[in-house]
């Protein structure tokens, strides 16, 4: 049981493993290391390489690194890192039950200490919501879907697109598995961030000093706040240029640009007004996807995408040499920023309120 | 609206909530209620945040205030008299559709009468209820005629009223049509195939639910339609197409012909013409079957809908509740007349004469002093186009 519990720590079950040890949270927090130690790992970790690293081999230590992991995070409080982290926590549970599905389909055993979907739907109450499979194909209601699939934004998701019938939207089991994913990172993000109490808050001070540090190093939230196109990654350089042709954009890849120019600090008029070169770019798509991704309208604030899902989206194109040294659009930008001389610099929207003064003439 | 008019108004509808039985929506105590009374002031002014409990007795309520306006929320509140969103602890909401004839393609304001109106506003109705009925198979279904200018729906299904503003967004993106992309429709199948060396792959759009059905519907019509003409008629409609040349033409012709089967069974690989084609159809389906909803009445989920029974205080209608075999042979602008505005005239000043079309006759109103049915004064009255004349 404890290690299925030290698998997946966010599992009902694995709470009340918790709670029933009697383990109080601020006498582990001030005696065990160890757990300190892996909780602070797992933030970390979750920062920079997306998921929550090498467990602990000691059941024990990795299942109490989890709730102390929530502490940090809420102690730190950033929305960003919220985020991040539950995203991290979702992703690593999913390449463990993928793992775990695998093994047992294999073993064609039960005696696994592995969770299978079954367990997974009753987990998230999907039992009645979820029927199937039929050929490998599972029917989902419509009125869980929605939900699961909200923060993917990929085409392929919306229902407009869905084959629904009945009520009922199909999906394979790889899509299954990321509407579970998705599921998890929203049970994972739920509560966070919450009080903590002084008397935890006091033993955890250095690490959470620690994740603020790796956190600023990051520069995710870090504001730029100077738009210059002619310095923008080749990526973003391409996509604005298809959005101002007024050539048709799949979501992701407007999703990347639009985050991208607002995250160097461009308002919703802004991005509206940079687009308007072709009148067919959608205003109010504009406007409710920047909105959405400012985190006006969304209790998330998005951040552009990584190189990494440029490439798997096929949106990174006219690679330079400054490309291979970044792993970020953002940190390319950013670079090419600090590079140019200040006087050099011309925001473009200085441009366009020289334009409008003199349109008012 | 002068005074003498806005007592008599305010009067008879109090008439018509003593001699009416409304029947208050689910959970009437969970929801927030609202109310635009009879005032001279220029603006209207709604009074909101208020609990079942506050108002006391429904019917009751309705005698007593007599409102010109009476609205209940969507959302369901724990504390539904709370004076702000945040207080009132949202727990759920119906899902509610509006089609509105001032929001619809095909209406042409100030050229279309009222009861035109109406009627393209019942087309897109039936257009809707195909979707929740069928799509979505919703089963807490109620149609309401609005008593103004279109209908409401309001679905309580259980499974849906737990679903934030933007889900609901992605279903009136649904019934609408917006977003939608014909390569998201197809699904790509490796065949291994007997004898072949390399996988292919097989394209099917899919025609199982949803737009790919409508689109595929639109399409096989076509195929038909095609395979009903001459060889030279049928090449030239194919190249009535924009990208449809010659040759794609007698492709396309040639694979209806001898592979209609595989078409059927939405098989769009037949040729590349045939999917160039079988695209063009996404937006002709869109454009005959979407529904045209009011989006933020959907979105909101706090939003305040007209009480099925009231008086619409702009028309003097009453807000009915329609039974689904009903919709079809219900009219509007004779059914919904009220029965206590029936069987006497009043006198009334017209100031804004016309043709109006009501219970069932149509009335070429002159301007002035004169005795008009009740409802039609009532409806004149209410539209701000008559005052009240001394009896």
């Amino acid at each position: 049981m404890q290690r299925l519990h030290a698998r997946y720590p966010f599992l009902e079950a694995a709470r009340e493993t918790v709670a029933t040890e009697a383990v109080d949270l601020a006498t582990v927090v001030e005696r065990e290391e160890a757990v300190v130690d892996r909780a602070t790992q797992r933030v970390i970790t979750a920062l920079e390489d997306g998921d929550t690293g090498e467990p602990h081999r000691d059941h024990r230590v990795e299942l109490l690194s989890y709730p102390v992991a929530r502490v940090l995070v809420s102690m730190v409080g950033e929305n960003v890192l919220v985020r991040k982290y539950a995203r991290a926590e979702a992703a690593t549970a999913y390449d463990r039950f993928i793992e775990d599905i695998e093994d047992t389909t294999e073993l064609k055993s039960v005696e696994t200490a592995g969770l299978d979907l079954e367990a997974l739907f009753a987990e998230f109450d999907l039992r009645e919501a979820i029927h199937g499979p039929v050929d490998g194909e599972y029917r989902i209601d419509v009125g869980t879907y929605l939900p699961l699939a909200a923060d993917l934004w990929d085409d392929e998701w919306r229902l407009v697109n869905q084959p629904l019938e009945r009520g009922e939207v199909p999906v394979d089991e790889g899509e299954l598995l990321a509407l579970l994913r998705e599921g998890i990172r929203e049970r994972i993000e739920d509560g966070l961030p919450f009080d903590v109490p002084e008397t935890i808050a006091a033993d955890l001070e250095a690490e959470a000093a620690e994740i603020r540090e790796v956190l600023a190093d990051l520069d995710l939230t870090r504001e730029i706040d100077t738009v210059v196109p002619d310095l923008f990654p080749p990526c973003m350089k391409a996509l604005l240029d298809q959005i101002q042709k007024g050539e048709h954009l799949p979501h992701h890849s407007r999703f990347a640009i639009t985050a991208f120019l607002a995250s160097i600090g461009m308002t919703t008029d802004e991005i509206v007004d940079l687009y308007r070169v072709n009148s067919s770019f959608g205003e109010e798509m504009t406007r409710y996807q920047t909105d959405h991704i400012r985190g006006d309208t969304s209790p998330t604030e998005y951040s552009p995408p990584s190189c990494a899902t440029m490439q798997s989206y096929g949106d990174c194109v006219n690679k330079d040499d400054l490309c291979e040294r970044i792993p970020h659009p953002m940190a390319y930008y950013e670079e090419r920023i600090d590079d140019a001389e200040d006087e050099e610099l011309e925001d473009w929207r200085e441009g366009e309120a020289d334009e409008a003064e003199s349109a008012g003439d | 609206m002068e005074e003498r008019t806005r007592a008599y108004l305010r009067g008879r509808f109090r008439d018509h909530y003593r001699r009416t039985e409304i029947t208050p929506p689910p959970a009437a105590n969970e929801r927030e209620w609202g109310f635009i009374p009879w005032t001279d002031s220029p603006g209207t002014t709604m009074v909101r945040h208020r609990s079942l409990l506050e108002l006391g007795d429904l019917s009751e309520f309705l005698v007593r205030k007599r409102p010109r306006h009476v609205y209940f929320s969507a959302g369901r509140f724990r504390d539904p008299g709370a004076s702000s969103m945040g207080e009132k602890d949202w727990q759920s909401a119906d899902l509610v559709f509006d089609l509105d004839a001032d929001h619809l393609p095909g209406v042409t304001l100030g050229e279309d009468t009222y009861a035109e109106m109406l009627a393209t506003c019942k087309d897109a109705l039936f257009r809707l209820l195909d979707f929740l009925e069928n799509d979505f198979a919703f089963e807490d279904v109620e149609v309401v005629f609005s008593g103004g200018r279109g209908y409401h729906v309001h679905i309580r299904d259980e499974n849906v009223r737990h679903l934030e503003r933007e889900h609901r967004r992605e279903i009136v993106d649904y019934v609408r049509g917006i977003g939608l992309d014909f390569d998201e429709l197809i699904e790509t199948e490796t065949v291994a195939g007997l004898g072949r060396r390399t996988p292919t792959e097989r394209r099917h759009l899919r025609i199982d639910g949803g737009w790919g059905k409508r689109i595929h519907e639109q399409f096989m019509a076509f195929v038909d339609e095609l395979l009903d003409l001459e060889n030279e008629a049928a090449l030239e409609r194919l190249q009535a197409f924009d990208g449809i040349g010659e040759g794609k033409a007698e492709a396309t012709l040639n694979a209806a012909r001898n592979n209609r089967e595989e078409l059927e069974a939405g098989n769009v690989t037949v040729h590349t013409a045939v999917a160039q084609l079988a695209e063009r159809f996404a937006s002709r389906a869109v454009e005959r079957d979407n529904a045209p909803i009011d989006e933020p009445v959907t979105t909101d989920t706090n939003r305040l809908i007209r009480l099925p029974g009231s008086l619409h205080g702009g028309s003097g209608l009453e807000t009915l509740r329609l039974d689904r075999d009903e919709i079809d042979d219900f009219e509007p602008l004779s059914d919904a007349v009220p029965e206590t505005f029936r069987g006497q005239e009043i006198a009334v000043d017209v100031t804004d004469g016309g043709e109006v079309e009501l219970g069932g006759d149509i009335f070429t109103v002159s301007e002035g002093d004169q005795s008009l049915p009740e409802y039609v004064g009532v409806f004149l009255m209410a539209r701000g186009r008559a005052e009240k004349e001394k009896e």
